[in-house]
C-alpha cells in the first residue's frame, strides 16, 4: 500500500500533495467522507455494536486490563493494542453484512 | 492565539504536508499575556459562568501530565472562549472538530494516514496520525523559544472525538476547562435556546440544607425519658421461653402467614414489606398509631366523594395503614405461631374491589394496590396544596419507594433533546429472549460479588444467562423508537424518529425490581409465562444508571461537574444496595405459587405461607426472581443489627 510510506517534513515551501495516484481505497474513502455517508455508517455501526452487546464486552476488556495493570500505568495506545485483536475478530456476521451491503449500494449509486 | 503567531506559523506548517488547515481562526487556545496562573478554579468558560473545578477532579487524576500543566501554566484566564467555533456537534451529541466544506478528507500531514485517529496540534494545527504525533511535538519544539503557547507543540485535539492527547506522554489526558467547554457546545447544539439544557425541578434547595446543617448526635435518653420507657412499655422477651431453644435463635419478626385461599400473592408480599427495613421501622416506631388513626377515626370530608359507593361510615373505617400496623404488632411479638392477615385481606378487599376474589392474583399488581391503600390521601386544608412529585413527602409508602426516573427524547434529524422527570415505585424490567455476544471472551473481574465469586455479568452473558444488570443496562440504553413513534420536534416542527433513554433522576430507599414474566399477546389473545433464569447480585450498585453517569457516557470521555445536587458525595454512597428480599414464583401463569427469601442477619428464611424454614444462599440464587428488592446499604447494616430488648 503506498499510503505506508512515510516522508520526512522538509522546509520546501511548495510540496506537491497529489504526487501520486489516490488509490481505490483512499477514493472510495474520500467519496464516503465527502457525501456525509461514511458518517451515516459510522452511527449506525455503533448503534448495532452497541445492541449486539459487543462494545460492553471490550469496556470490560478494558477494564479488566487497567485493572491488572493498575490503573495509573494504562494509556490509550495499550488498551487499543490489547482489544484489537480480539475486538476484531468478536464483530458479528451479520453486522459486517449489513455494513458491506450499505456500502455496496452506495457505491452503485455514485459514480466513481 | 493572536493573528501575528498564527501568521508566521505558515511556515512551519508547509513543512508537513496538510489537506487543510483546521481551526479557521483564532485556534482553540487564546492566550493573552505570559502571566499565567496555573489555578483550574479561575478558569472560565466563555459564558462567564465558572467552572468551577470541584475537588472531584483533582483527586480523580493523581499524576496530571506535566505537559498540559505547562500549556495550561501559559495560557490567559479564558482560552476556551472561541472553542465553540471550531467544534460540530452532529445530531446525537457527537461533536469533532468542525472542517470546511470540500476539506472534510483528513489525513496525517507525514504519513496521508486517514485512519484510526488524527490528532491537531494545539499550537500549529498540523494534523497527524499516533505514529507521527510524537515526532511532531518533539520536532517543533526546537523551532521557537518555549514562552508562548503557540510554540508548545506537545497537546493536541483528537480530531474526531475532540478529546485532548499529550503527544510525548503518548496518553490521552483531560482539563476540566476543555471538557467543560465542550458539554457546553454539545448542550447548546442539543436544546431549541441555545442555552444551558432544561434544568431538573427544583429541588427545594433550602430543604437540603437544612438537613445537611443539623448534625448528627446519637439520642440517648435523659432521666424524664428513661423513666417514661420503663413505665409505659413492656421490653420483649429476648428468649421467648414457652416456644423452646430453638425459636430463640431466629430472628425477630419471623412468623409465618396463613394462606387464606389462594392468598400466596399477598403473602408473600407481605413478607418483603414486613421487613423493608424503613418501613417496619417507621411502623414498629410508632409513627402510625392504629388507635390514633386521624383517617379511621374522623369522618374526613373528601371521602364523602369518593366515587365507590361505600357508606360514609364504611369509608371512615378503612385505613390499610392501621392493618398493617396490627400486622406489624402481630408479627413482631415473638409468637411464633402463624397468623392469619384476614382483616388485612377485608379491608384490601374493600379498596381493591376489583381484586376482591379467591383467584390467584398478581403479586406486583397486589404490591402497587397496597401501597396506593397505604398511600394517605391528603387533606387539602392541611398540606400545602403542591406537594413535589417523587419527593416522598407524602405518605411512608412513598418516602420509602419512591423514586424519579428521566426520560430523554432525542430527535435524531437535529439533536433536540425532550426531557420529563416521572416519580416510580419501582421499575419494571424486560427479560430479553436472545442475549447475544460470542462464548469466546475470557471473563474479566468486575465489583459486583455474583454467585459469591467476584465474576463479570458479560461473561455470563457470553454464555446467555441474564442478569439484573444486564436488564438494567437495556433499560437505561438508547432505545430507537420505530417509525410508527414518531416523536414532534419542536425545533424540526415535524415529526421526526428519535432516541429514547431513560435514566434514574433520584433513588428510592428501596428499590423494587419487578421482572416481567407475564408476557400477554393480544394477537393470539392469550399470555404466557416466561421462565427464564435471571441471576441478582446480593449487592447492587446503581450509579451505572443514575442520570447523572448516562449523561457523562452520553458526551464521551469527559470530567466536568455535573449541575445540581448528583455529584454531591451523600449521593455517592446512597448508590451502593443491598438485598433483604425475593418474591419468586413457581408454576404456569394461572397455577402457581409465590414463596419470598428474606435476609436477615445475613441468614436467608424461605416463608411458603404458614412454613418458614431457614435456607442455603444457593438455594435463593437458584430461585426464579419476579420482584426483587434493594434497600440502601447504609440503612441495611442497621437492619442485620440484632435487636435486643431493653
Amino acid at each position: 500500500m503506498r499510503s505506508s510510506v512515510k516522508r520526512p517534513p522538509t522546509p520546501d515551501a511548495e510540496e506537491e500533495e497529489q504526487d501520486r495516484e489516490p488509490t481505490l481505497q483512499e477514493i472510495i474513502n474520500i467519496k464516503l467522507v465527502e457525501s456525509g455517508e461514511k458518517e451515516r455508517l459510522k452511527e449506525l455501526l455503533r448503534e448495532r455494536l452497541v445492541e449486539c452487546g459487543w462494545k460492553d464486552e471490550m469496556k470490560t476488556l478494558c477494564r479488566a486490563f487497567a485493572r491488572k495493570r493498575g490503573r495509573n500505568n494504562v494509556t490509550v495506545d495499550d488498551l487499543v493494542h490489547v482489544i484489537t485483536p480480539k475486538g476484531r475478530a468478536s464483530i458479528p456476521d451479520s453486522v459486517k453484512a449489513e455494513l458491506l451491503q450499505r456500502i455496496r449500494s452506495f457505491l452503485a449509486s455514485t459514480a466513481l | 492565539m493572536s493573528s501575528s503567531p498564527k501568521s508566521s506559523h505558515k511556515n512551519h506548517r508547509s513543512h508537513f504536508p496538510l489537506q487543510k488547515s483546521l481551526f479557521q481562526q483564532n485556534a482553540a487556545f487564546p492566550h493573552s499575556s505570559p502571566v499565567h496562573t496555573t489555578s483550574n478554579k479561575t478558569a472560565n468558560s466563555s459564558y462567564g459562568k465558572p467552572i468551577s473545578a470541584s475537588n472531584n477532579f483533582a483527586g480523580d487524576f493523581n499524576h496530571p501530565c506535566p505537559h498540559l500543566l505547562e500549556l495550561r501554566s501559559k495560557l490567559g484566564p479564558n482560552p476556551f472562549r472561541n472553542l465553540q467555533d471550531c467544534l460540530e456537534v452532529r445530531p446525537l451529541g457527537r461533536v469533532s472538530v468542525r472542517r470546511e466544506l470540500g476539506q472534510e478528507v483528513v489525513q496525517c500531514g507525514a504519513c496521508k494516514a486517514s485512519s484510526p485517529r488524527l490528532f491537531a496540534c494545539v499550537a500549529c494545527a498540523a494534523v497527524s496520525c499516533q505514529l507521527h504525533a510524537t515526532s511532531h511535538a518533539a520536532q517543533a519544539d526546537d523551532n521557537t523559544g518555549c514562552s508562548s503557547p503557540s510554540s508548545f507543540h506537545a497537546i493536541a485535539v483528537d480530531v474526531d472525538r475532540v478529546e485532548l492527547f499529550c503527544c510525548v506522554c503518548k496518553d490521552q489526558v483531560y482539563d476540566s476547562g476543555f471538557d467543560a467547554a465542550v458539554v457546553l457546545a454539545q448542550t447548546a447544539a442539543s436544546s431549541a435556546i441555545g442555552s444551558i439544557h432544561c434544568p431538573p425541578p427544583p429541588v427545594p434547595a433550602e430543604n437540603l440544607r437544612k438537613r445537611r446543617r443539623v448534625e448528627y448526635k446519637p439520642w440517648t435518653p435523659d432521666p424524664n425519658e428513661r423513666a417514661l420507657i420503663v413505665e409505659k412499655s413492656s421490653p420483649l422477651p429476648s428468649r421467648p421461653s414457652q416456644l423452646g431453644e430453638a425459636d430463640a435463635e431466629l430472628p425477630w419478626g419471623l412468623r409465618g402467614l396463613n394462606n387464606l385461599g389462594n392468598t400466596c400473592f399477598m403473602n408473600s408480599v407481605l413478607q418483603a414489606l414486613l421487613h423493608t427495613p424503613p418501613l417496619r421501622n417507621y411502623f414498629l416506631s410508632d409513627k402510625h398509631n392504629r388507635y390514633f388513626c386521624q383517617q379511621r377515626n374522623n369522618v374526613i370530608s373528601t371521602r364523602s366523594h369518593d366515587s365507590n359507593n361505600h357508606s360514609n361510615k364504611n369509608a371512615a373505617r378503612l385505613c390499610l395503614a392501621c392493618d398493617l400496623d396490627a400486622m406489624f404488632s402481630a408479627v413482631f411479638s415473638g409468637d411464633r405461631t402463624p397468623y392469619s392477615p384476614a382483616k388485612f385481606l377485608y379491608s384490601w378487599w374493600q379498596h381493591a374491589s376489583n381484586l376482591a376474589s379467591y383467584e390467584q392474583q398478581d403479586a406486583h399488581e397486589f404490591f402497587i394496590s397496597m401501597l396506593d391503600g397505604i398511600h394517605e390521601k391528603l387533606q387539602k386544608d392541611k398540606r400545602k396544596p403542591q406537594i413535589q412529585t417523587g419527593s416522598g413527602d407524602c405518605c411512608i409508602a412513598h418516602r420509602v419507594f419512591s423514586g424519579i426516573l428521566r426520560s430523554d427524547v432525542m430527535c435524531t434529524a437535529c439533536g433536540f433533546t425532550s426531557t420529563t422527570y416521572d416519580p416510580c415505585i419501582d421499575i419494571s424490567l424486560d427479560l430479553e429472549t436472545n442475549v447475544g455476544g460470542p462464548a469466546k471472551l475470557t471473563s474479566a473481574k468486575s465489583n459486583h460479588s455474583c454467585n459469591g465469586v467476584p465474576d463479570s455479568k458479560n461473561a455470563c452473558q457470553s454464555t446467555g444467562v441474564s442478569t439484573l444488570m444486564g436488564c438494567l443496562d437495556r433499560f437505561t440504553r438508547p432505545e430507537r423508537l420505530g417509525s410508527d413513534q414518531k416523536f414532534y420536534c419542536q425545533q424540526c416542527q415535524v415529526r421526526q424518529e428519535s432516541l429514547k433513554q431513560m435514566s434514574i433522576r433520584k433513588l428510592p430507599l428501596v428499590s423494587c425490581f419487578h421482572i416481567k414474566r407475564f408476557e400477554h399477546s393480544h394477537i393470539k389473545k392469550m399470555s404466557k409465562k416466561v421462565d427464564r433464569f435471571l441471576q441478582f447480585p446480593f449487592s447492587l450498585d446503581m450509579s451505572p444508571y443514575l442520570s447523572s453517569s448516562i449523561l457523562r457516557s452520553r458526551f464521551g470521555n469527559r470530567i466536568f461537574p455535573f449541575d445540581g445536587d448528583e455529584s454531591d458525595s451523600p449521593n455517592e454512597l446512597s448508590s451502593e444496595f443491598e438485598l433483604f428480599a425475593v418474591i419468586t414464583h413457581s408454576g404456569k401463569l394461572d397455577a402457581g405459587h409465590y414463596v419470598t427469601y428474606l435476609r436477615l442477619s445475613n441468614q436467608w428464611y424461605k416463608c411458603d405461607d404458614a412454613w418458614i424454614t431457614q435456607v442455603n444462599d444457593n438455594i435463593v440464587r437458584a430461585a426464579q426472581g419476579y420482584m426483587i428488592f434493594y434497600v440502601q446499604k447504609m440503612l441495611y447494616y442497621k437492619a442485620s443489627e440484632r435487636q435486643v430488648a431493653l
